[in-house]
């Protein structure tokens, strides 16, 4: 490689960073200071400074009175009005590649319709032994772990009613029917955690984690899941479960600047 | 120079060749190919392509449909969602809002006051709209939209001669943008609402309100279009008046806090270089 090159690619890293910092902002806080910056993005505080410097010349943020940096309104001129609104399919698409690097194991993105989840995109591996993910398909609430997180973000009323008018709460693979307290123990335990974690079958073992995904104003666009066969996939190991965690909420920083277009 | 001074100054304009990058297919309107891009930077295509893989691999630009061709990314759009939030009208107008689309069957906004321009910060799009989709995060030039000249008449007539003044300098008006602007300004004055016929669909008209704040300063204004409201009308249908006293009581309690976060600059100060619009005539 000539010398040259390498020396672009460095300056093309550290714009990148400047990048970086700029998209920070997208979070929900209304400012942010350079330790904050540094702690988050694990760059040096130099690093952070010198990126913020560039913004503000650029206009694009601006320093406020209590020292701290925040969106400026040149951001309105970064935007193509004819362009359309993302949904939460788009909104999800480079989260759905991401967490399939991360884990090597089959991705789904569901949302409700009435009493059913219907998958709107998957990502599969294509290692042996996967969740297969039909796109399009109606599963009742219940019978998805996709659709009981998006049933545990419901109000309980209306979850009684879903139980009255469901009952009996059929189950396919394996089949069998699911009791209403069955139902409530799994709701109970999606809210406590914040998340679904479902096991089922046999030699393999099947796992699957799904995670609600929050639009504005607290309603839910839907569900993203992972799955795997229990022996090479541990959600919730120290080897995949931070990391992703924290791509399933930098995907809920963006959902929650849209309103969910669901009923 | 020193080493060290020569390397920052480097980055420096290797960012400063990303940005203006950025800017150029920004202000495109369509997608736009690398070599463009570069034609109009009068900078080497091989400098310009590192600065557009840099930007894409950020998300601030994308391909248009897998082409070699580019546009705006998400990262702009969540960027400017982003700044929507903080204004306290759009975290105040939502259930309004909706209630008032659902109602009307129309599609219903809130802009508010942003130096000498009105931002569109909160939309609720009604059953019936098809096509008029009124833009979260449009900027207009007070004299150039139903929604800002509701903002301009309800502005001091020292103001309205500062943003005159500001408007000259910046955006031209027509002699027809100024007519059109003293009847939305004598029509604000008279009924705290404006109502314009829709050029496109005859008969029809969108009405505008003026949102005020506890001293009785312009904030905003909320606009409803579409033939609920008829052409010649003179009130508000029913539905419109609800919202907007829901709304500015709403804004009673928030306005403890600032109702914009550009509200302390010197309205002179703030300068956008619009995108380019198409629903605006100017």
């Amino acid at each position: 490689m000539a010398p040259n090159e390498t020396t672009d690619r460095e300056h093309n890293k550290a714009t990148a960073r400047i990048l970086r910092v700029l998209s920070t902002f997208v979070a929900e806080a209304d400012d942010f200071g350079v330790s904050e910056l540094n702690q988050r993005l694990g760059m040096t505080k130099n690093m952070v400074h010198r990126a913020l410097t560039t913004l503000v010349e650029q206009g694009y943020l601006v320093r406020n009175k209590a020292g701290r940096y925040e969106l400026s309104y040149r951001i309105l001129e970064l935007q193509n009005l004819a362009q359309a609104e993302p949904d939460f399919r788009a909104l999800a698409a480079p989260f759905m590649r991401q967490l399939y690097e991360l884990t090597g194991e089959s991705v789904s993105l569901a949302v409700r319709a009435d009493d059913f989840t219907v998958f709107i995109d998957a990502v599969e591996t294509r290692k042996l032994g996967a969740w297969r993910t039909q796109i399009g398909a109606l599963r009742p609430l219940h019978a998805s772990t996709s659709g009981r997180v998006i049933l545990s973000s419901l109000r309980d009323e209306d979850i009684n009613a879903y139980i009255e008018r469901r009952t009996p709460m059929r189950l396919t693979r394996p089949t069998g029917v699911m009791k209403p307290a069955d139902l409530w123990r799994s709701i109970h335990a999606i809210r406590q955690r914040g998340y679904e974690i479902a096991r089922r079958g046999a030699n393999p073992v099947m796992v699957a984690a799904a995670f609600p995904i929050e639009g504005a104003e607290a309603s839910l666009h839907g569900a993203i899941a992972v799955g795997g066969p229990e022996e090479r996939f541990d959600p919730e190991g120290p080897q995949i479960g931070p990391s992703l965690h924290a791509l399933v909420d930098e995907l809920r920083a963006r959902t929650r600047l849209y309103a969910s277009e669901a009923a | 120079m020193s080493a060290k001074k020569a390397a920052a100054r480097a980055v420096n304009t290797s960012a400063l060749h990303v940005f203006d990058a950025l800017r150029i297919v920004a202000s495109a309107g369509e997608p736009i190919g690398a070599s463009e891009i570069a034609r109009q930077l009068g900078l080497p295509a091989s400098t310009v392509y590192r600065s557009l893989i840099t930007l894409e691999e950020s998300e601030y630009i994308d391909r248009f449909q897998s082409s070699a061709r580019y546009e705006l990314g998400a990262m702009p759009r969540l960027l400017n969602r982003a700044l929507l939030r903080r204004f306290a009208l759009q975290r105040q107008s939502g259930a309004a809002l909706r209630a008032l689309a659902e109602e009307s069957g129309e599609s219903a906004s809130v802009s508010v006051r942003l130096g000498w321009y009105s931002l569109r910060v909160a939309v609720a799009y009604g059953s019936h709209d098809f096509y008029h989709r009124d833009r979260l995060g449009e900027a207009t030039p007070l004299h150039a939209s139903l929604s800002s000249r509701v903002i301009l008449g309800g502005l001091s007539q020292p103001d309205q001669q500062r943003y005159w003044a500001f408007a000259e300098k910046h955006f031209k008006p027509s002699v027809s943008d100024r007519q059109k602007s003293d009847a939305a300004i004598a029509s604000v004055r008279r009924s705290a609402l404006l109502i314009e016929p829709i050029a496109a669909s005859p008969e029809r008209a969108a009405v505008g309100a003026a949102l005020r704040g506890g001293q009785g300063e312009i904030l905003g204004s909320l606009t409803l279009h579409g033939p609920v409201v008829k052409a010649g009308a003179v009130a508000a249908p029913s539905a419109l008046t609800h919202a907007h006293k829901a709304i500015e009581t709403a804004m009673v309690g928030a306005l403890a806090r600032a109702p914009s976060p550009f509200a302390h600059l010197d309205p002179d100060d703030i300068v956008i270089s619009l995108p380019r619009n198409p629903r605006i005539e100017t």
